[in-house]
C-alpha cells in the first residue's frame, strides 16, 4: 500500500512533538560515560552491543547544545566512528560494535531525552494500569550499568492519532480534516510533568511540517539513515507541502487520590490535540 | 399601494418599536419558553443522561459500553455525585434577554438568548480523575476505561464494584453525540425564533 494520510500525518506529529519538546523545554541532558558489553540475541550476529545507562539519545542536530553522537572512544583505539563501522543505535542508547572484541573499554558522549517519546495503539489503561515498565531514570543512583533494550521505559510520553473526520470546507471538493491527537506523560515528579504539560499547553496555533514517511530519520537498527537528521532543515524541505495546524490543546493531570491507586509512582498528565488540514481527500 | 410619507414612515421607525416591545416581548417569550423547556426536556430524555442519573446501580442504557457495566461506573464517579445537576441548572438557567431596538433593518426589537456552547459545557463536566477532561466530550469523543480501573476494590462507585475479571475496558467505549448536537440543534431552533 502506498502511503496515505494517517502514515503522514502519525510521522510528521512525531517528529513535530519530539522536536518541540526538545527545543521548547531544553528536555535533554548532555552525558558523557562508559557504554557497557552485553548481549543481545536479538542483534544480527554481526554486531555486538555496548551499551549506555540510558535509552533514547537526541538524534536532532536542530537542538542547541545537544551533543549527537559521531563516534565513541575505545581504548587502545583511535576514536571509532560510522568509517569504523560503528551503528549508533540511538533508541537503546547504545553503539553496536562489528567484530569479537567483548572486552573493550568504550566512552562516549551523548545527549540523553529528559522524555523518552514512543508511538503507541495502546490504550490509557493498559498504558497506565496494565503496562509495567523499567524506571530509566535521568538522574543515576548506584552502579551505572546498560539499560536493557528494546522495553519502553520511563519518564516517557506515549502519542497516538486517536480520530480523524472530514468535514466539507471548500467547493471544489476540499475538506477539512480533523483529527484527534493524544499524549500520555509518564513523569517521575511534578517539575517534570508540570514542565511538558505546560510546553504543549502553549503548541496552540503551531504548524506542523508535512513530512512523508520517507523523511522519518532512523533507520531499522536505530541509526540516523543519512548520517545526520536535523528536524528544521527537513521540514523547510516540504516548505510548500499543505502543513497541519494545532487547533486546540487540551491538558490535564491524573488527580492524586487516583493516582495513589497506581501500582508504580508516576505521575500521570495528558495532552489532547484536535490537529486540522485543509486538503483533497486522497492526497 | 400608496407609500406611505416619509415622515410617516421614520415616526413608525422612531415610535413603533417602544410602543410594540410589551406585545413582542410576551408573545417571543412564550415561544423561548417553549423551546427551553424541550431542550431541557430532550436532554433528561438522552439515554446517556438517563444513564448517568441512574447512578451505581444503573444498566449502559446509552450502548455505549456494549451493554458492559454503566456510564456512572466506568466514568468513576463517587457514590452520590451528580453529575448532571450542573448541565441541568446551566440549561435552566438560559434567559431571554431584551437587546436593542430594530430601525434600520424593518421595525421591530431583538432579544438574545443566553444559550450556552458547548464548550461552556464540558467546562463544567471535569472527569473526576483527570480534571482537565470533561466527560460530557468523553462521550461525544471517546473515554478510557481508567476511572473504572482506578477506582480501589469496593470503590466510590458503591455498588458498581470493580472487577479485574470482567472489567470493562477503556477500547471498548462506543462514543455517541451528546452535548454538541444538542447545542447546535437548539442553537438554530433559537435563531429561527420570530
Amino acid at each position: 500500500m502506498i502511503e496515505q494520510f494517517q502514515h503522514k500525518l502519525t510521522t510528521s506529529f512525531f517528529l513535530w512533538f519530539d522536536n518541540f519538546l526538545l527545543t521548547k523545554g531544553e528536555a535533554y541532558s548532555n552525558k558523557t560515560g562508559q557504554l557497557y558489553y552485553y548481549e543481545d540475541p536479538r542483534l544480527d550476529s554481526r554486531y555486538l552491543a555496548y551499551g549506555s545507562p540510558y535509552k533514547q539519545w537526541v538524534t536532532d542536530s536542530s537542538i542547541a547544545g545537544a551533543t549527537i553522537p559521531t563516534g565513541v572512544s575505545v581504548v587502545g583505539a583511535s576514536t571509532s566512528g560510522r568509517d569504523d563501522g560503528v551503528v549508533f543505535d540511538f533508541e537503546n542508547g547504545r553503539a553496536l560494535f562489528s567484530g569479537t572484541n567483548t572486552s573493550m573499554t568504550v566512552t562516549g558522549e551523548f545527549a540523553v531525552k529528559d522524555f523518552s517519546v514512543y508511538l503507541t495503539n495502546d490504550t490509557e489503561d493498559d498504558l497506565i494500569i496494565e503496562n509495567k515498565y523499567v524506571v530509566n531514570s535521568r538522574l543515576p543512583s548506584g552502579p551505572l550499568t546498560y539499560i536493557q533494550p528494546y522495553d519502553d521505559v520511563v519518564p516517557a510520553i506515549f502519542l497516538s492519532v486517536s480520530q480523524a473526520e472530514n468535514e466539507p470546507f471548500a467547493l471544489g471538493g476540499m475538506q477539512k480534516t480533523k483529527t484527534q491527537a493524544k499524549a500520555v506523560i509518564l513523569a517521575e515528579d511534578t517539575y517534570q510533568l508540570d514542565g511538558v504539560i505546560s510546553i504543549f499547553m502553549d503548541s496552540v496555533d503551531e504548524v506542523i511540517a508535512a513530512i512523508p514517511m520517507s523523511g522519518y530519520p532512523i533507520d531499522e537498527l536505530g541509526d540516523l539513515k543519512d548520517g545526520s537528521f536535523n528536524y528544521t532543515g527537513l521540514a523547510d524541505t516540504y516548505e510548500d507541502v499543505t502543513k497541519f495546524c494545532v487547533e486546540k490543546v487540551r491538558t490535564s493531570k491524573l488527580s492524586d487520590r487516583t493516582r495513589n491507586v497506581l501500582a508504580n509512582e508516576l505521575y500521570v498528565g495528558f495532552i489532547d490535540f484536535d490537529i486540522d488540514q485543509y486538503r483533497y481527500r486522497f492526497q | 399601494m400608496a407609500k406611505l410619507p416619509l415622515d410617516v414612515q421614520q415616526a413608525l421607525q422612531r415610535q413603533a418599536p417602544k410602543q410594540l416591545r410589551r406585545d413582542f416581548e410576551r408573545e417571543i417569550k412564550n415561544k423561548f419558553k417553549n423551546i427551553k423547556d424541550e431542550l431541557i426536556k430532550e436532554f433528561l430524555a438522552d439515554p446517556v443522561t438517563i444513564e448517568i442519573l441512574q447512578g451505581a446501580s444503573g444498566s449502559n442504557i446509552s450502548g455505549t459500553l456494549g451493554g458492559v457495566s454503566n456510564l456512572f461506573a466506568f466514568i468513576g464517579f463517587d457514590s452520590g455525585e451528580q453529575p448532571i445537576s450542573p448541565i441541568l441548572q446551566y440549561l435552566e438557567n438560559i434567559q431571554l434577554t431584551y437587546k436593542q431596538e430594530i430601525r434600520k433593518r424593518g421595525i421591530g426589537v431583538e432579544f438574545e438568548v443566553s444559550l450556552p456552547t458547548a464548550q461552556d459545557i464540558f467546562a463544567i463536566t471535569p472527569l473526576p480523575w483527570a480534571t482537565g477532561r470533561s466527560w460530557a466530550e468523553g462521550i461525544e469523543r471517546g473515554l478510557s476505561g481508567l476511572g473504572y480501573l482506578l477506582r480501589k476494590d469496593g470503590g466510590r462507585s458503591g455498588a458498581a464494584v470493580q472487577s479485574r475479571v470482567n472489567k470493562v475496558r477503556g477500547g471498548r467505549f462506543q462514543n455517541r453525540p451528546y452535548i454538541s448536537a444538542l447545542i447546535r440543534k437548539y442553537r438554530k431552533r433559537f435563531e429561527e425564533l420570530k
